[in-house]
């Protein structure tokens, strides 16, 4: 589990969300912030104590939240409207794809509380299906970060690109995995650990549990490849096929449904470019649950344990075995 | 306020071109929606040509007034205006619905001097909502941004999201006009899903109301100063424009049936002929009446 991880100090996504914003906020003047009564949740908060005059409170109105943004965007802001992910983009979906993502504004979207780790609210707040709806949007960019650093890389990356970008603020503390001087590039992966046998593709807290994973998988003397893709939209053709040619097998692991996520990102790349056998980590084709963190990772089979055996069945198969 | 007889009587040819042109572009794109282009012709007349503040040669003068149609599927009559207005050439409406040329509904990145993109109903409001904050964070004063929605589009949530929070942020830049023509896509809007009481739906949701004929340009124009300079005291204002669908051809007025759907050469031939009669002009048909057609047909239709 993450919060096990012992490699340093964790640091809650929504401190370097609100860090971040506030960061941001004094680089671009005309960056604004619209809320829809959730800033102390999503910790936009931040945002709002250090420039109350650049935010705007919609209220519980999601689909008004990013018109609003959108006219904003036309008039020269960088809107950044921020609700729970479930919100954004079930409910706004529309406004999200013909008033922000057709005309290319420059809106800048947090999807907060995403997959599994989003307290003990259950199906209805736990957001599964953004990244595959987000990503099938012309314009759109799509990122889930995988620690505090890689959140406030996505931040300044998207800050600093024109045009529509979603990304994701898991509600979890996370061990650092990246630096603070850590870069963040659209449509590139970093190569966090190097292997022979099997390459583990993570996106978003789950690249933490690929990494973990990799440890378990030493002690069957498999030499597991890890690779972060933050950027899932683009998505970094290159690295993936690189690394599976070398390979020759992989896992994807998302914090998300399986369903025309990130795994099926990553396997449409491998399909049409170097077909291999893939497991996918995410979650089934069912809804998440009220439930504890770790308890909820073990039912939906989203374990580091889980990823391990999700390799050796891909080794497997890489060798010819019926599995 | 005055209005000189000049001015009107340009109003009034405007509104006959924008009528016009909207038959020209539908009829040779073999798709688009009469019923709600017509029953605009007069609001988008008086708008571009007497009451916003823009300049066609420079679409984005960070002074100019701004014009949301939420009820995109009316986007002949406001190619057509545009054109009119000087925004492009008048041939340039020809390329509605072709690959590449003006969208079917609304696409800011083909349009010059179009303010948004749209097509589902019911968002415009809130992009206008948007537009008229700006304004006030950019401390312009004079500006105003316009609205225009459609009566059955209210039927939408989110239309009274974005009338809440206008009231809330106290935006009496903003003028919305409801083209309250009486007919939605399959019928009327009483049947369909009742809107009444309308204005005091405004009314309740702390917006100013003004009601017009929206055919008639002295009453437009009158109405349009008012909720500009005379009216604004820290509410949003709509002016709800008493319309007829189709209006200015028989066969299409308050005819749901010419919601959505594109006349053959001769109807339309026949149509632009009723409408020159109707304002007093020599006859002038379908331009390219008996012109052989290439393109795969769609009415669309019900």
């Amino acid at each position: 589990m993450a919060e096990n991880n012992a490699n340093g100090h964790a640091i809650d996504m929504r401190d370097a969300f609100g860090q971040t914003l506030v960061e941001l906020g004094k680089q671009y003047p005309n960056m604004i912030m619209l809320d829809a009564d959730l800033h102390t949740s999503s910790k936009a908060t931040m945002f709002k104590n250090a420039y109350p005059e650049r935010f705007v409170q919609v209220g519980i109105a999601e689909q008004n939240l990013f018109g609003i943004s959108a006219g904003l965007a036309l008039s020269g802001f960088m809107p950044f409207p921020s609700t729970f992910a479930v919100f954004a983009t079930r409910r706004a979906l529309d406004q999200i794809a013909i008033s922000i993502c057709f005309p290319n504004l420059n809106v800048k979207i947090p999807g907060s509380y995403v997959g599994l780790p989003t307290s003990r609210a259950g199906a209805s707040h736990n957001c599964i299906e953004d990244i595959a709806v987000m990503r099938a949007l012309p314009n759109m960019r799509v990122a889930d970060p995988a620690d505090g650093a890689d959140l406030r890389a996505i931040m300044r990356a998207a800050a600093e690109v024109h045009g529509p970008v979603y990304f994701r603020i898991a509600r979890l503390a996370m061990p650092p995995i990246f630096g603070e001087d850590h870069k963040f590039e659209w449509g590139k992966g970093v190569t966090l650990r190097e292997g022979r046998d099997v390459t583990l593709f993570g996106t978003g807290i789950m690249t933490t549990f690929c990494l973990n994973a990799a440890d378990l998988l030493v002690a069957d003397r498999i030499s597991a490849e890890v690779v972060h893709l933050g950027s899932i939209k683009p998505i970094d053709s290159e690295l993936i096929i690189d690394s599976v040619t070398r390979t020759g097998c992989a896992v994807t692991a998302e914090n998300a449904t399986i369903n025309g996520g990130f795994g099926a990102a990553v396997m449409e790349v491998l399909g049409e470019n170097c077909p291999v056998p893939v497991q996918r980590i995410g979650v089934r084709d069912r809804w998440a649950d009220s439930g504890g963190i770790k308890e909820l990772f073990t039912h939906h089979g989203m374990q580091p344990e889980d990823i391990a055996a999700a390799a050796r069945k891909v080794i497997a198969q890489k060798q010819g075995v019926r599995v | 306020m005055q209005i000189s007889p000049e001015k009107l009587s340009e109003l009034n040819e405007m509104a006959y071109q924008i009528r016009r042109l909207s038959v020209e572009m539908i009829t040779y794109a073999k798709w688009g929606h009469i019923g709600g282009s017509f029953s605009m012709a007069e609001i988008l007349s008086t708008l571009y040509f007497y009451v916003m503040s823009v300049k066609p040669e420079k679409p984005d003068w960070g002074s100019r007034d701004r014009l949301v149609l939420s009820k995109a599927h009316g986007s002949p009559a406001l190619y057509a205006v545009m054109a009119l207005r000087g925004y492009y050439p008048i041939e340039k409406v020809y390329t509605y619905c072709e690959l590449g040329g003006f969208e079917g509904h609304t696409d800011m990145a083909r349009t010059p001097g179009l303010e948004s993109s749209g097509g589902p109903l019911g968002m415009g409001l809130s992009v206008a909502v948007g537009m008229a904050l700006a304004m006030r964070f950019k401390e312009n004063v004079r500006g105003r941004v316009f609205c225009i929605l459609g009566d059955g589009e209210t039927n939408e949530g989110n239309v009274w999201e974005a009338a809440m929070s206008a009231a809330h942020y106290h935006l009496d830049n903003l003028i919305t006009v409801v083209d309250y023509n009486k007919v939605m896509a399959k019928g009327f809007v009483w049947d369909e899903m009742a809107i009444e009481p309308f204005a005091d739906k405004w009314r309740a949701f702390g917006w100013d109301v003004v009601e017009v004929d929206g055919h008639d340009l002295p009453e437009l124009a009158e109405a349009f100063h008012r909720a500009r300079w005379v009216l604004p005291r820290g509410k949003p204002i709509v002016v709800i424009a008493h319309t007829v669908k189709g209006k200015g051809v028989e066969m299409a007025e308050f005819n749901y049936k010419w919601h959505t759907h594109a006349p053959d050469p001769a109807t339309a031939d026949a149509m632009l002929k009723e409408l020159a009669r109707a304002y007093g002009r020599p006859e002038q048909g379908y331009s390219k009446l008996g012109e052989p057609e290439v393109k795969e047909n769609f009415y669309g239709g019900e």
